[in-house]
């Protein structure tokens, strides 16, 4: 779902500006954002939002697209996964980033499964935050090693549910999603990534290029978004949320 | 049927209707003097002679007015004690051996004897009973009927039978059963008194002797020829009928409660000496051949059962229970029974009757296995609620552990919760406020390069996202710790131009590494890594993790200048003690190694 927008992204990537809008409550941190925008040749600034509500008006009526949206979690009206949210289903093409101070686990995952295809660390110098944009936009992806582990731990945890579960309906939609999640080489790449290695090193190891190894991980983070909307799916139909399709 | 079936003796009667024989005459032998006379069936011998033994001839003649074309058969309800039958002369018929007394006894059963078709003929015919008559022994001859085989022999033979031989042992069938429960009743169950004594329930042994003498009693009915002699065998049975009197007398008295009451005692004196009596009276009136001995006995017997009866009756009024009542009129019909028995076998000269009380001994065996019954369900419904009471206390108690359990659950959340207080409060000391505080006096002395001042804040930075990372390690997962530090730190190797190699293998869990350990380790690799990021101008920086015999082993490697391997940082060789692992420096120009092995 993502990989042919990528691969469109990547051919007109010399020539195309990509457009961003920075969803950030710190004033200072929004002029930091900008200042590294607007330095990038390849970047060029949409707006920021210093609220939810700023952010979800702004999609509401927007008439350019926006390529790229950084959004910090911790928002005064609420919690930027729903700007993340709102974005991704206005916009397919629209690529959220998270802002985040440490990288943690808990935060990037939440992000990613409300469909963030990446994050950015607060303290990054100035040009290494156009140039993950750009590299993002080139169809890299960053995942911690912390990540990684997470997402395996998830994975072999679904697998163990799966199996013995083929029987209802529901059960049977979160089952087509577990064995898809993870392919055998990205497994492999995820284990190695969890190891600690690089990209670089992992494409060594496995003869690949490291362009691949970012398509790898970037499929990854649909897959993560796109099936953690079928669990909740499974979720609330096991809860008498939703009622049966069936 | 039977009394349609009379008909006068000697009278012609039709060759195919039976003939009552009742007339005729008899002739005795006692103490070696013979008498001649007519008789009148039924004979009944002590009756007639005082209970002295002999022999007796009947002549029982009667008429046919032809042939019979069908089998006739003799029907003798009772006759004995041993007896002879002749028809015409021709002996039909022994049972027993009439020269010698005291020995078998075929008066218990009905007798029927098959007449060979030539031995009637038409006209007078003569049946012969010849019998010898032991001393108090319900000898003589009953009325005698001869007729065609069927109805004699089908009807009224085999009625009589079923009554006197199968209903006696029917009879000792249901004693021995009833009995054999109760003593197996009275072995069984064992209850401890107050006294902690264990001790039997003397109902059931009571109930069980009177049962056993019963069926002895009545088993007799169907013994034609005894073990013993007359004289022995006739005390022993008299002791018996004693036995079961005075035992269901007893039984009577636990079960009105008069065992637990001083004042009854007594009672039980008596009652031996009913036994003791009937054993001596007997044993008189047999020896001195005088049978009224024992009816005398007997007399006082039945007065003082009638007595005793009567008490308990009162005492069943007074204080009744279905138990009480069941055989108070168990005892009420017996009493009846018995005296009825007592008049008509031991005063009438009625032969051939037999006792009623075989039959109302039943009601006893009756009685008492209700009470067992009923008993028995009582202690079960005593024994479900003993049950529910039980579980209803294990559920007490399971409700007790778990409000116990649920404290101690509480008190280990907050002592985890104050560990883990503790950990980030030591945490921020160690890392943030003390870097902070460092980045405050490197600003105040003025002396600082905004390099150094950025370079402690970003260690800050680092040290904070560590140990946000060291939250989710597992612990014990080297290679995990070893992962996320390099996820954090190459960034800084990279800005500062040296380069990173990564030989990490896969490595097993550390188990004595707890998340305080983990913790320890990630400060001291930081704290290598960042010696080799400040001081040692190193332009590759090589970490290495291997399983060297089962244990890990982990290396940072730098190519920079070196330092004096003997003085240990400080701050390393402390971290290496809370680790508890082995810390090895080696330092040269181009080379330091810093290796740890958790061995």
């Amino acid at each position: 779902m993502l990989t042919p927008m990528n691969t469109e992204a990547l051919d007109a990537g010399t020539t195309r500006r990509w457009g961003v809008l920075v969803v950030e409550d710190d004033s200072r941190a929004r002029a930091f954002f900008e200042a590294s925008v607007q330095r990038s040749p390849h970047l060029f600034w949409l707006g920021s939002a210093g609220t939810v509500q700023e952010a979800l008006t702004w999609l509401a009526q927007t008439a350019t697209i926006p390529d790229v949206l950084l959004v910090d979690l911790g928002m005064p009206d609420g919690s930027g996964l729903d700007v993340i949210r709102e974005a991704v289903a206005r916009f397919p093409g629209c690529e959220p980033l998270v802002i985040s101070v440490f990288g943690d686990e808990e935060n990037v995952l939440s992000s990613i499964e409300a469909g963030a295809v990446g994050y950015i660390h607060k303290d990054a110098a100035p040009e290494d935050i156009a140039q993950t944009i750009v590299e993002m936009k080139a169809g890299a992806s960053p995942i911690s090693p912390m990540i990684a582990r997470r997402v395996l731990a998830k994975y072999r945890s679904l697998q163990l549910a799966g199996a013995p579960t083929a029987v209802a309906a529901p059960e049977a939609a979160a089952e087509s999603a577990a064995p898809s999640l993870l392919s055998a080489r990205e497994h492999e790449v995820l284990t190695l990534i969890a190891r600690g290695f690089s990209y670089a090193e992992i494409a060594r190891l496995k003869g690949l290029s490291v362009h691949t190894v970012q398509t790898h991980i970037k499929n990854l983070y649909g897959k993560l978004a796109v099936h953690s909307k079928s669990e909740a799916v499974f979720e609330a139909t096991r809860l008498g949320l939703l009622s049966h399709p069936g | 049927m039977w009394l349609a079936l009379v008909v006068v003796a000697a009278a012609a009667a039709p060759a195919e209707n039976p003939i009552e024989l009742w007339r005729g005459t008899v002739t005795t032998t006692i103490d070696a003097v013979t008498h001649k006379a007519p008789v009148e069936l039924s004979y009944h011998w002590d009756r007639q002679h005082a209970g002295r033994p002999g022999l007796a001839d009947f002549e029982l003649p009667f008429t046919l007015a032809g042939e019979p074309s069908t089998p006739w058969g003799i029907f003798i309800p009772r006759a004995g004690n041993v007896l002879e039958v002749r028809l015409n002369d021709a002996l039909l018929q022994a049972y027993g051996d009439l020269a010698r007394g005291n020995g078998a006894d075929y008066a218990k059963a009905p007798t029927y004897v098959p007449v060979p078709g030539h031995l009637l003929k038409a006209g007078d015919n003569r049946l012969q009973i010849r019998i010898r008559a032991d001393s108090a022994r319900r000898a003589g001859l009953s009325r005698v009927t001869i007729g065609p085989a069927m109805p004699v022999r089908t009807e009224l033979f085999e009625s009589a039978y079923a009554w006197r031989f199968t209903g006696s042992v029917l009879l000792t069938a249901f004693s021995l059963i009833v009995g054999g429960i109760a003593l197996a009743l009275w072995l069984t169950q064992v209850d401890a008194d107050a006294n902690g004594r264990r001790r039997r329930d003397g109902i059931y042994f009571w109930a069980a002797l009177a049962e056993f003498c019963w069926a002895l009693r009545v088993a007799d009915g169907v013994i034609a020829e005894p073990p013993l002699s007359w004289g022995l065998w006739g005390v022993f049975m008299a002791t018996c009928y004693a036995g079961w009197a005075a035992s269901a007398m007893m039984f009577c008295y636990h079960l009105a409660g008069w065992d637990g009451n001083p004042r009854m005692r007594w009672l039980r004196w008596p009652m031996a000496t009913v036994v003791a009596g009937t054993f001596a009276s007997s044993a008189m009136a047999l020896h001195l051949e005088q049978p009224y001995w024992l009816t005398g006995w007997l007399a006082l017997e039945i007065v003082f059962v009638a007595l005793f009866v009567g008490a308990f009756a009162v005492a069943t009024f007074k204080r009744p229970s279905l138990s009480r009542l069941l055989v108070a009129a168990a005892a009420l019909v017996t009493l009846g029974f018995g005296t009825r028995d007592w008049l008509v076998i031991r005063l009438s000269d009625a032969y051939g009757e037999t006792t009623w009380v075989r039959y109302s001994s039943v009601f006893f065996g009756i009685a008492l296995l209700l009470i067992v019954l009923r008993r028995f369900r009582a202690a079960s419904i005593e024994a479900r609620g003993w049950v529910a009471t039980l579980a209803e206390r294990v559920a007490q108690r399971e409700r007790e552990l778990a409000s116990t359990f649920a404290a101690l659950e509480q008190v280990a959340r907050d002592q985890a919760r104050t560990h883990e207080r503790e950990r980030i409060l030591r945490d921020m000391h160690d890392g943030v406020g003390s870097h902070i505080s460092s980045a405050i006096r490197q600003l105040q002395s003025g002396q600082a390069s905004s390099d150094e001042l950025l370079r402690t804040l970003r260690d800050s930075l680092d040290k904070l996202k560590l140990s946000i990372d060291s939250i989710h390690l597992p612990p014990g997962d080297v290679g995990a710790l070893l992962a996320a530090l390099r996820y954090r730190l190459e960034p800084r190797l990279a800005a500062a131009g040296i380069a990173f190699e990564w030989a990490v293998d896969e490595v097993p869990a550390v188990k004595r590494l707890d998340a305080q350990g983990m913790r320890q380790l990630q400060f001291l690799l930081f704290e290598a890594i960042s010696n080799v990021l400040q001081h040692a101008h190193a332009t590759t920086l090589r970490i290495e993790a291997e399983n060297v015999a089962g244990a890990v082993q982990l290396r940072v490697i730098d190519d920079g200048r070196g330092f004096d391997a003997l003085r240990v940082p400080r701050a390393l060789s402390e971290r290496a003690a809370a680790v508890g692992t082995r810390l090895a420096l080696e330092s040269r120009a181009g080379r330091t190694v810093v290796q740890l092995d958790f061995g």
